[in-house]
């Protein structure tokens, strides 16, 4: 028993060693403005990263300069081993890095399930005369593609709003369809930014639930963007906090907790 | 009462993700096709088939091409007219030039060189969205316009300055050109839009329709996707310009048979099709229909049934009595239902399933 709890142990450490991404000297400069200035963080396959600071403190634009939509002036992105420059949104997306946006950015005029099965498309390689078609192979593949996708939307408890038009759901709805259409993609790496934004008490806490159960269940790594603190402090296991585009602190939840630069700058005091 | 998908059970996903899931849906279109393959020919005269049925269906497929465009992939184009007439001189120079090869098989081959000219001036569409692509694409019409005037080798240095359709024969039955019967024109011209519409609809239905509406309402997040927006949309292009490019070699081979052709593929013609397909509904096949049905043959029934009622008008006066008429008619679609006809045709299928209870 203990034998084997050691191993597992073990195993747990040494995925928690292993870095999925690296993030070296990042500065981006807007004009005159420095939106991050020399921010360096890494983040560990399997584990939850928060990234939390003040409104502008550069956080959506760190996101967005990992998923390619936004080259750094300087500082380089390593992930999975490979160093990039300047890299287009598709190649992050088929380098295995999914995202949500804190403004919901779903395709609006269609279903549900449209929505989640657009996130296969990297995975569907049958090509355009197969498509004429849409019989044999083609319908084959997107029957295939279809039991990923509904495994997914079991997964989140959408099914009632499977064939739903999106535009028409409520808000809450809406954000767990985008983490659907992003879990379809099977990422290595999923970045959610504010996914909890404007909810209320109990769609946060079931949010809470989806993203501890795609870290465990998928095995996803991920890294939110969150103002809950309460949500980050218990679901995350390491933060990292920028204010005006510097990282003032990096740790463990208790650490950044304590440290009197975060208290500062965002946590404030209890009065 | 009897438009219902209560007890047909899916139990597996093919049968769910069938274009028509519903029974009835099916043996409706069965119906149609039936009415239109053999009803139609044996009760509609020549004349009803000439003025109604044909240009009803090559305006659809030019509908189908531009909403291809513009409904799925949320491009606003107005060069329609002008790849019509890529596809009807693209078709002139191939069949006489290779005079033994079927006809039919460059009217759909004339698509290609359609779908070749649309790519080229999609080009700007990764840049320019909007209103500013709308002048790109006139830029197609206007240039394009000009090149079937002033090239005289596309229309084979013809004395008239257009397109005169030879007599071709398909199953040793004339179908183009003089001799040819409205019947076995409507007949080609069927199957050609049949054929079509089907593949339309695999395309839309698919992974390929998903990435051209993902590219519709939210660019950022379908690239994020992995879907490269370059690509989808210049194969959004292609396929809608090469839809155009059939329905104007239909138009010119299997309708007009020649004439007026550098008329034809004016301006006007652009914006007949645009009208249509917003009428008719952005992002729908049957609205395609709808529209086409809608903008090319209500001038028609105006026109013939209004005297046809006994109310007997000058011919001047029921010629513009027909503008007022379609443009109030416009209007009031517009108001009653912003997304088209397709959108009263679902509202009314619902309906059709809760009746005669009211909800």
């Amino acid at each position: 028993m203990s034998a084997l709890a050691e191993m597992l142990q073990g195993e747990v450490a040494r995925a928690a060693a292993e870095t999925l991404l690296t993030v070296e000297n990042v500065s981006l400069t807007f004009g005159g403005v420095r939106a991050l200035s020399d921010i360096s963080f890494d983040i560990r396959k399997g584990e939850i990263r928060a990234i939390i600071g003040p409104n502008g403190a550069g956080k959506t634009s760190m996101l967005n300069c990992i998923n390619g939509f936004y080259h750094p002036r300087s500082g380089r992105i390593t992930f999975k081993g490979k160093t990039r420059q300047r890299m287009r949104p598709y190649e992050a997306a088929s380098q295995g890095i999914a995202r949500t946006f804190q403004n919901v950015a779903l395709f609006k005029g269609m279903t549900t399930l449209d929505n989640i099965l657009t996130g296969r498309t990297l995975k569907m390689n049958r090509n355009f005369f197969w498509q004429l078609l849409r019989h044999g192979p083609a319908m084959r593949e997107e029957i295939e593609h279809r039991i990923y996708c509904e495994d997914i939307i079991d997964f989140l408890e959408i099914e009632h709003i499977r064939k739903t038009p999106v535009g028409k759901l409520p808000y809450g709805l809406q954000k767990r369809v985008e983490l659907g259409r992003a879990l379809a993609m099977q990422p290595d790496l999923l970045l959610l930014d504010e996914p909890m934004a404007g909810m209320n008490l109990e769609e946060k806490e079931d949010m809470c639930r989806f993203i501890l159960d795609v870290n465990r269940h998928f095995r996803t790594t991920i890294a939110l963007i969150e103002h809950d603190m309460g949500v980050v402090m218990d679901i995350s296991d390491r933060v990292v906090v920028l204010e005006y585009g510097h990282k003032i602190a990096d740790g463990t939840p208790d650490e950044v907790k304590a440290d009197q630069r975060v208290i500062d700058a965002y946590l404030g005091v209890s009065h | 009462m009897f438009y219902r998908e209560a007890g047909q059970f899916k139990t597996t996903y093919a049968s769910d993700m069938a274009v028509l899931p519903i029974l009835q849906d099916r043996i409706g279109l069965a119906v149609i096709l039936l009415i239109g393959f053999v009803g139609i020919p044996l009760l509609g005269g020549n004349f009803f088939l000439q003025t109604v049925m044909i240009p009803f269906l090559v305006f659809s497929l030019a509908a189908i091409g531009l909403n291809i465009l513009t409904g799925y992939t949320g491009l606003l184009s107005l060069g329609s007219g002008a790849f019509m007439g890529v596809g009807a001189y693209a078709c002139y120079k191939l069949t006489t030039i290779y005079p033994g090869v079927n006809i039919v098989i460059w009217i759909v081959a004339s698509g290609f060189f359609a779908a070749a000219i649309g790519v080229v001036f999609g080009l700007p569409s990764l840049r320019i969205k909007g209103f500013y692509l709308i002048v790109a694409t006139l830029a197609a019409q206007f240039f394009l316009q000009w090149s079937f005037v002033r090239i005289p080798w596309l229309y084979n240095y013809n004395a008239s300055g257009a397109i005169e359709v030879p007599q071709r024969l398909f199953a040793g039955i004339p179908l183009t050109g003089a001799n040819a019967t409205p019947v076995t024109r409507y007949l080609v011209l069927l199957g050609i839009v049949t054929f079509l519409t089907w593949i339309a609809s695999n395309l839309v239905h698919g992974r390929i329709g998903r990435s051209w509406m993902a590219v519709r309402d939210m660019d950022i997040a379908a690239e994020l996707m992995g879907i490269r927006l370059l690509p989808a949309k210049l194969l959004a292009f292609a396929v809608s310009s090469f839809y155009c490019g059939v329905a104007g070699a239909c138009m010119m081979f299997l309708w007009y048979g020649g004439g007026e052709a550098n008329d034809a593929f004016n301006i006007n013609q652009s914006f007949t099709i645009l009208f249509m397909v917003i009428i008719g509904g952005l992002g729908s096949l049957i609205g395609s229909f709808l529209g086409a049905a809608f903008i090319s043959i209500l001038p028609t029934a105006l026109k013939f049934g209004v005297p046809a009622l006994g109310i007997a008008i000058p011919g001047t006066v029921a010629e513009h009595a027909t503008y007022i008429l379609l443009g109030a008619l416009i209007i009031f679609f517009l108001i009653v239902e912003p997304h088209g006809l397709a959108r009263l045709w679902q509202i009314g299928k619902q309906k059709l399933r809760m009746w005669p209870f009211p909800y």
